[in-house]
């Protein structure tokens, strides 16, 4: 776990929340009464100064030559057609433990919908992937390479009114370094990560960072939001006291009432500041978010069917292809959309080197072409999927595209056997070698899930003469033995995010042979390793493009990593009243139905809106059984093509 | 007169002849007995009725039979690759051909690992008798009759292991436990108490933490954790039999421990023993079952009863045919099972006049 959006991805499909029901809590907040000046709650502790270590450090007055750069040139991506008003009603698996942000039981996967409602100073364009403003107009890099100053706007708000000012994030700073807030992997990232915040002025404020880092990256890494300084009353009871109170945000949407064990229902701000900047215009369109809670995801589609949801996710096949059928759809009062996007994706078969068979890189290649994905895809996965060509993929120019994927080639993998000594087979097909050792391997899984993928792979395997043998364990189980190293095969996948694929934790010689680290191949190789630290080093753009490219061509060659398949696009139904822009979404979307700004790390969310009165029409054509036809929206504008 | 004696030796007991009697008049536990019988019979010879490989191959004047034993690579029938002979293609191809080659499949042609996926063709695929998969298919394309046969196969040796090892242990134990009594009688008691809190799930997921589970470390951890349930039944019945007049007269006679507790109170609790058998079979079939559906069970891709339950759950609406496969199947082979339990206790009854309803 070295980033939150990956804490929360990791938790959100393992968490289902329960929660004390019954009792009914009405809060509603009041919005727009400005509470200043700002004094220290008497029951608060004092937090100390921000500590710098040596080395680090802001200067005490801002530079002088620093260049303010802001970005209003990027394309917009909303729809001007886009209508304010309406509810979109969704659901959760359980309810939140807490409405907090940070610390115990916040990690939950309410945490999607309160965080991404706190904005930072910047924002990522979710086409372009460059910095666009947020709470921040105009921002600067200093000259060591790591080190962002930030504008703020000096029209930002909290909820309550009360102006965003550079002194919140110096707040922030120190509340996120509290040992109050228990929150241990927050204390250690603004510790070790962040090594100085400083106030230069209301509106200014500069913030550093441990490395160096090309600018985009330095703003996803660094680039820290702020807490509200006058709400929080930092103490001993804290964690207690804030439990479920709703705390003052800078986003569109703010929890106006809470039924605990039923729902949450979120209310647009009415004058909320962030309305004219060019990048927010048209976007967050319904007036409230009604957040059901549903304990079974059978029972959600359900209610999706009936139209008490607006939206359900359709990603797997079995959803997409046999449960979204029926009257809803083939009339078309549900939409089905389709969408390809460029989402950061590395599943594979990661062949751990430390086993002596698996050194042999003839036996990787070997193993690699007895593999045939075409036929999992083709059957099993019903051509929804496709073949992923590299390790990690979905980085934009990062990508190194022109590698091709070693293909199911049963004479190619008899070569390579043949070649590393497993030439003859044994009374049950499986070749063995001199010493009498058997070409066979385990293959440790997390989820039943996969074991149909897998058992087709494994008859298809015994025909080059390569016993798989499955061993599956349950999730945590699974990823236990194999940050121990003790797997042969892993099959699995990493919740790849960030702007840039990462190399170093995944194959550099330093994470090799020891438990716990994530290069779970085992993989080291000096020429390798200079090459990663080089491109680690490196702020320079297009220099990192082109090591990243050489680096992924590296694992390639080495054979320790059989990419499997990638799932490039994301799906979903929705109710014919739910509208979304013409281009459907920007490239980068997660959930083309995300009704906040954030979705999977790109501001490329809220962009549908509620249609009032095409809501009316299909509720009437739908008593009345009237067809619209069947409606399939796909778009494959960002497809890239697998493997070419 | 050899000959007299000989009779003699082997002429059934006239109780037990009785019992059988007795046995045979409850109609529904006969037949059940007969069937099961039948059908685990037959389920040991299932590679020569479900399987994908051939009984006999004819091909260029010589017989192949591959039923058991090594794999015969397609290149020993002028095929041109070196892994498992397909022998559903190779009649297919030997009937084109219209030569003297000839192929003898079983009735069903498929075995249990076998995909048999059509690409562009998405599975689960329904029963059909032009394609051979009588109950359809799982999905990943594999017969559900084969798994169902040999999933039972599997299933019931289980059952057995565990009812032999369980038996001995529980009966050895609880014996011993009747018949001396006083301290090493308190000693075990808290002793099985103790193991008796021991949660078997939670065991089983330690072990398949470690190890890949695989039929034997599951019988050892079932036995290791089972065994406790037969010694409270033959405690009590020890405590009873060894006052009994006929032990203390071999006690008299000066006979021993080993001689009391194997020839004489054994033999008089056996009735016990062999009524509780049924139940314990059917209970060995259900916790596999059970731990295969919670995917603790025998590894993937065994054909396993739990697993297609699992599956059948998912496909309940696209491919109902898998749940209901595997529901009557375990519905029968109970109920079954059941009958035969009943009618058993009824035979061994004492009391010669109950009424059995």
């Amino acid at each position: 776990m070295n980033h939150p959006a990956k804490t929360i991805a990791v938790l959100a499909t393992g968490a289902v929340l329960v929660s004390g029901c019954g009792s009914e809590t009405n809060i509603y907040l009041t919005l727009g009464v400005p509470v200043e000046p700002y004094a220290l709650p008497e029951t608060a502790i004092e937090l100390p100064p921000i500590e710098v270590l040596e080395g680090d450090g802001l200067p005490d007055v801002l530079p002088e030559d620093l260049v303010w750069v802001t970005n209003e040139d990027d394309p917009v991506f909303a729809s001007p057609d886009a209508k304010r008003g309406g509810t979109f009603r969704t659901s959760i698996l359980g309810f939140p433990l807490t409405l907090r942000r940070v610390g115990p039981d916040s990690n939950g996967s309410f945490a999607g919908f309160l965080r991404p409602n706190q904005f930072g100073p910047i924002a990522l364009h979710p086409d372009t992937r460059r910095a666009i403003p947020a709470l921040a107009t105009h921002w600067a890099f200093g000259a060591d390479g790591r080190t962002i100053y930030y504008r703020i706007n000096p029209k930002a708000r909290w909820s309550d009114g009360v102006p965003v000012t550079a002194d919140d994030f110096v707040y922030a700073m120190q509340f996120m370094r509290s040992k109050e807030i228990v929150a241990p992997w927050y204390n250690n990232y603004y510790t070790d990560r962040i090594r100085d915040l400083k106030r230069y002025d209301d509106h200014t404020y500069g913030v550093q960072g441990a490395n160096p880092m090309p600018a985009g990256e330095m703003h996803a890494n660094y680039g820290i939001g702020p807490q509200p300084r006058h709400f929080h009353v930092l103490n001993d009871d804290w964690v207690a006291n804030t439990n479920w109170q709703i705390e003052p945000n800078t986003g569109p949407y703010q929890i106006t009432k809470v039924r605990k064990g039923k729902y949450i229902e979120m209310t647009r701000k009415a004058d909320w500041w962030g309305d004219d900047l060019k990048y927010f215009k048209h976007r967050f369109n319904p007036d409230k978010i009604r957040v059901r809670v549903i304990r079974d995801p059978n029972v959600a589609f359900q209610y999706f069917l009936k139209g008490e949801l607006d939206t359900m996710g359709l990603v797997l096949p079995q959803y997409w292809h046999d449960k979204a059928r029926g009257e809803a759809f083939d009339n078309g009062y549900i939409v089905k959309y389709w969408f390809y996007n460029e989402q950061p994706e590395a599943l594979g078969m990661y062949l751990n080197m430390s086993h002596p068979i698996l050194s042999d890189e003839l036996v990787r290649f070997g193993i690699a072409h007895s593999m045939n994905f075409d036929r999992v895809i083709s059957t099993v996965l019903r051509n929804d999927y496709d073949r992923l060509s590299t390790f990690q993929i979905g980085f934009g120019d990062y990508d190194n595209l022109d590698i091709q994927p070693r293909e199911f080639d049963l004479e190619r993998a008899d070569m390579y056997f043949d070649a590393a000594g497993f030439e003859t087979r044994g009374g049950d097909g499986i070749r063995i070698n001199e010493d009498g050792e058997r070409l066979s391997f385990q293959v440790t899984y997390g989820t039943p899930l996969h074991t149909d993928r897998l058992v087709v792979l494994q008859e298809e395997a015994r025909k080059a003469g390569l016993e798989l043998e499955l061993d599956l364990k349950d999730g945590p189980g699974s990823f236990k033995k194999m940050l121990e190293k003790k797997h042969q095969i892993a099959w699995m996948g990493w919740a790849a995010g960030g702007l840039a694929p990462g190399y170093w934790q995944f194959f550099h010689s330093a994470n090799a042979n020891k438990p716990q680290t994530n290069n779970l191949t085992n993989h080291a190789n000096p020429a390798m390793d200079e090459l990663i630290m080089e491109y680690r080093a490196s702020t320079n753009l297009e220099d990192r493009i082109r090591l990243a490219r050489i680096l992924e061509q590296m694992v390639h060659d080495s054979g320790v990593v059989i990419p499997t398949f990638r799932v490039p696009y994301t799906r979903a139904g929705a109710w014919r009243w739910v509208k979304l822009p013409e281009w459907v979404a920007p490239r980068t979307v997660a959930s083309a139905f995300s009704p906040f700004a954030n979705t999977g790390g790109f501001s490329g969310g809220g962009l549908f809106w509620i249609d009032v009165d095409e809501r009316e029409r299909t509720l009437e054509a739908k008593s009345d059984g009237h067809s619209f036809g069947p409606t399939t929206i796909v778009n494959t504008t960002y497809r890239v093509d697998p493997a070419g | 007169m050899i000959l007299d004696r000989l009779r003699q030796s082997f002429a059934l007991n006239p109780l037990t002849v009785k019992q059988w009697r007795r046995f045979r008049s409850i109609k529904r536990g006969y037949y059940s007995a007969v069937v099961l019988g039948a059908m685990i019979v037959l389920s040991c010879g299932a590679e020569l009725l479900v399987n994908g490989r051939a009984l006999i191959v004819y091909y260029e004047g010589e017989l192949y039979f591959p039923t058991y034993g090594d794999i015969i690579p397609g290149s020993a029938f002028g095929l041109d690759y070196e892994y498992e002979t397909n022998y559903r293609d190779l009649d297919a191809e030997f009937e084109e051909q219209d030569g003297d080659n000839w192929v003898l499949m079983p009735p069903v042609r498929y075995g249990p690992l076998e995909n048999n996926l059509t690409p562009g063709y998405f599975p689960p695929y329904s029963p059909s008798f032009e394609t051979g998969h009588y109950l359809g298919t799982d999905e990943t394309g594999r017969d559900v009759l084969a798994r169902l046969v040999y999933g039972f196969r599997i299933a019931f040796a289980f059952a057995s292991l565990l009812l032999l090892c369980n038996y001995l242990i529980g009966i050895a134990i609880g014996s011993a436990m009747g018949f001396w009594g006083g301290v090493f009688d308190l000693a075990f008691q808290r002793l099985i108490e103790i193991w008796n809190m021991v949660p078997t799930l939670y065991v089983i997921m330690i072990v398949a933490s470690i190890v890949i589970p695989n039929f034997w470390t599951l019988a050892a951890v079932m036995v290791a954790l089972g065994w406790t349930a037969m010694t409270w039944n033959m405690r009590t019945s020890t405590y009873k039999e060894k006052t009994r007049e006929y032990v203390l007269a071999a006690r008299a006679l000066g006979a021993s421990n080993q001689r009391m507790i194997g020839s004489h109170v054994i033999p008089n609790t056996i009735s016990v023993i062999v009524s509780f058998i049924p139940f314990s079979i059917a209970t060995g079939i259900f916790l596999l079952t059970a731990l295969d559906y919670l995917g603790f069970g025998l590894p993937p891709p065994t054909p396993s009863w739990g697993e297609m339950l699992s599956q059948g759950q998912k496909h309940i609406v696209t491919a109902p045919w898998i749940i209901l496969s595997v529901a009557i199947a375990i519905s029968i082979v109970l109920v079954m099972v059941n009958y035969i339990g009943e009618a058993v206790r009824e035979a061994f009854d004492p009391k010669k006049f109950a009424y059995y309803q």
